[in-house]
């Protein structure tokens, strides 16, 4: 019984972080219609910032998270205004193809600056917190409870605001929203630059239990992928779903199947899912 | 003009792209050891040092720290004038192609050497890049200088293969007798789930056996697929183990066992050669949390040798950090095949190279004997296996009685 609840908890917390990054990934998909394959890049420039702001300039772990959440999301904005943006008119294979691009770019330039060695965040959360025979250190309830947070701040944002309803209405309809007079760029500006702060801090949460490195962001991006596809291509709730099942699939399927098929049964799981609903659990018809 | 503008600015980015990734590609090529006074001089000439190994993607640092060590030799025998061969003195320029960890590029890199450099000798840090070039090194006359412990690679008749580091088979019965003297006969397996790691398992799990221990859980990690440990440790912690194989690249597995411990986990660990002790407490941030582990003794911490703190000092004040073993064994392995051209006295013919091996390992200098290898035998070099344990925070060595 322990162990199931241990690993309950350790599910939500990798499931956490999913999600987070699924989020980012599905805005985009639903706004522009482009895989970004770059995303798990905008991760790992999250997790370098936050550690560079904390190492060399000192800055509370925090504060470090709020700089790396406005600087993704400024890389985020710069991806599309320099790359996507100029490629609307373009097949849609030119927009995976320049996604790819800026990822291999992105990694290279992480090499290139902060070395390729692994480096260790540190936390001001590092305590290990003992009830009833399980096991939690801090910073994993704070993953928990971060993105529950930032998932229902979202959700605020969306629903309850103005710019909110912009995001809604040109991920329903793109010349619609174009006609009752919303300024398209603006929304796929806004769209990047939430993304790339979604990531930020997923990457800044999940780095102090994990190391930071130029490949991290790959660690999430193809279950990432696997998730918003899951979840239905575009849909909010969908991604927020999706995260969690991957993330207690993964524990519990290493836990009573196998360890080391745990990646497969989450793909079994995606295998199911899709024949018995091929356009994901959240998406609704007809939308695109 | 909308389109012009569009395509002044891909253009734009692209010549960026291609001038950042030209910047980045001359450099690795070139590798900074260059020999001086270019060509003019008749005199002098130049060995190609072949190298391929992981220079970008996740072991990039480790690919990187392996070529430090070799470029480091050779920009000292260079510095020091070069070396003399049959009356002609030569010098040595690196030639490294980054092969990204996987065996096949491996291969590829190793034949454009050989036909484009010339190379005599080509290094590599990885057991897979060892055989794919095992397939043709004899017929194209080159010498594996392979970093790897693995010891398949010095079992397969290849005799123009030279293993560097110590063959990993000869750290089971240490390991296994101070583990289960201190802590128990019940281990669990959470080693990497490279083929490195799953052979050095095999071996392991067939001593442990044999000792009269049992293994209660037996499976392993990917470092690069996984964002988060715990499911793994918790797992593995479930069977109540006494003792945990841990193994890898050293920074995830010292967050292996920091979760452990994390956890609840009051044993010791065995720590595959692949991690070192001194670059686990850069993450673990002290010794303490590791008490009660084995493994390798780290190369800062070895009082093995009085060559080593004058090497320690040099590597630092050129790469910033303190070396490991993967810098330490390659630099001497460069030194050791110099040695053996010079008594070899030919600095192209792979054969005859090896065939003075032994005078290599017994001709160099004393100050870069960082490592007591005595004897060039079974294809590899043969000294002392350095042992080390964490007791109290501190890095005691262990005897190992051959």
């Amino acid at each position: 019984m322990e162990i199931l609840i241990q690993q309950l908890f350790n599910g939500l917390t990798i499931g956490s972080v999913y999600a987070l990054v699924a989020l980012g990934l599905t805005l985009v998909y639903g706004i522009l219609h482009i895989p970004n394959f770059a995303h798990g890049a905008l991760y790992m420039m999250g997790g370098y910032i936050t550690l560079t702001m904390m190492t060399k300039f000192g800055l509370h772990y925090w504060i470090a998270i709020f700089v790396s959440i406005i600087l993704v999301g400024l890389i985020g904005v710069l991806m599309e205004r320099f790359v996507f943006h100029p490629l609307r008119e373009a097949p849609p294979i030119h927009d995976k193809i320049a996604a790819i691009g800026i990822l291999l770019f992105l990694e290279a330039f992480a090499q290139f600056y902060w070395g390729a060695e692994y480096q260790s965040m540190p936390t001001p959360y590092g305590q290990v917190v003992q009830i009833m025979g399980l096991t939690f250190t801090m910073q994993r309830i704070l993953i928990v409870v971060a993105a529950l947070v930032v998932m229902l701040l979202l959700y605020l944002f969306l629903k309850k605001t103005f710019m909110g309803a912009t995001i809604i209405a040109m991920s329903q309809n793109r010349e619609g929203a174009n006609l009752v007079g919303v300024n398209t760029n603006k929304v796929a500006m806004l769209t990047f630059m939430i993304s790339g702060g979604l990531a930020a801090i997923a990457s800044s949460l999940s780095s102090p239990i994990n190391l930071v490195f130029p490949g991290m962001g790959q660690l999430v991006i193809l279950k990432a992928f696997v998730i918003i596809i899951l979840g239905g291509m575009g849909s909010i709730p969908g991604a927020i779903v999706g995260g969690y099942i991957l993330g207690f699939s993964e524990s519990l399927g290493a836990t009573y199947i196998s360890n080391d098929y745990k990646d497969i049964i989450a793909f079994i799981l995606l295998v199911i899912i899709l024949t018995v609903k091929p356009t994901g659990l959240f998406s609704k018809g007809g939308q695109h | 003009m909308k389109r012009m503008k569009s395509l002044l600015m891909m253009c734009f980015i692209f010549i960026i792209i291609f001038s950042l990734a030209a910047c980045n590609s001359t450099e690795k090529k070139t590798a900074g050891t260059k020999p001086a006074g270019d060509g003019g001089d008749s005199k002098t000439g130049i060995v190609n040092i072949g190298y391929t190994g992981p220079l970008s993607g996740a072991a990039a640092f480790y690919g990187e720290r392996t070529l430090n060590g070799i470029k480091m030799a050779a920009d000292e025998i260079n510095g020091a004038g070069g070396f003399e061969v049959g009356g002609k003195k030569y010098k040595l320029n690196i030639v490294s192609l980054d092969d990204k960890y996987l065996p096949n590029e491996a291969g590829a890199n190793a034949k454009r050497l050989v036909q484009e450099n010339k190379t005599p000798i080509i290094f590599t840090p990885h057991s897979g890049g060892v055989f794919a070039l095992q397939v043709f090194n004899q017929q194209d006359n080159f010498l594996i200088g392979a970093y790897t412990s693995e010891p398949k690679v010095s079992e397969v008749g290849n005799d123009l293969t030279v293993r560097i580091p110590p063959r990993y088979d000869g750290y089971l019965k240490p390991f296994t007798d101070y583990e289960m003297k201190k802590f128990g006969k019940k281990i669990a397996f959470l080693p990497t789930s490279s083929q490195y790691g799953k052979d050095w398992a095999d071996q392991l799990k067939k001593y442990w056996e044999k000792e009269g221990g049992k293994v209660v859980y037996n499976s392993s990690i990917d470092f690069a697929k996984e964002t988060d440990f715990f499911t793994s440790v918790t797992n593995a912690l479930k069977e109540k183990p006494d003792v945990l194989f841990i193994g890898g690249a050293s920074e995830p597995t010292a967050k292996v066992a920091k979760q452990a411990r994390e956890l609840g986990f009051k044993g010791g660990f065995i720590v595959m050669d692949q991690a070192k002790f001194d670059e686990m407490k850069a993450v673990t941030g002290s010794y303490d949390l590791l008490n009660g582990s084995i493994g390798v003794m780290p190369l800062i911490d070895s009082t093995n040798s009085p060559a080593i703190p004058d090497f320690v000092k040099k590597y630092n004040d050129k790469y910033g950090e303190n070396p490991g073993s993967e810098a330490g064994l390659n630099y001497i392995g460069m030194y050791i095949f110099v040695e053996a051209m010079k008594a070899a006295g030919s600095v192209d013919d792979a054969v005859k190279i090896q065939a003075h091996m032994q005078d290599g390992v017994s001709n160099i200098a004393d100050n870069v004997r960082i490592y007591q290898f005595t004897k060039f035998s079974g294809g590899g070099f043969d000294g002392e296996l350095e042992v080390a344990a964490i007791e109290d925070g501190k890095v005691v060595p262990i005897k190992v009685e051959k």
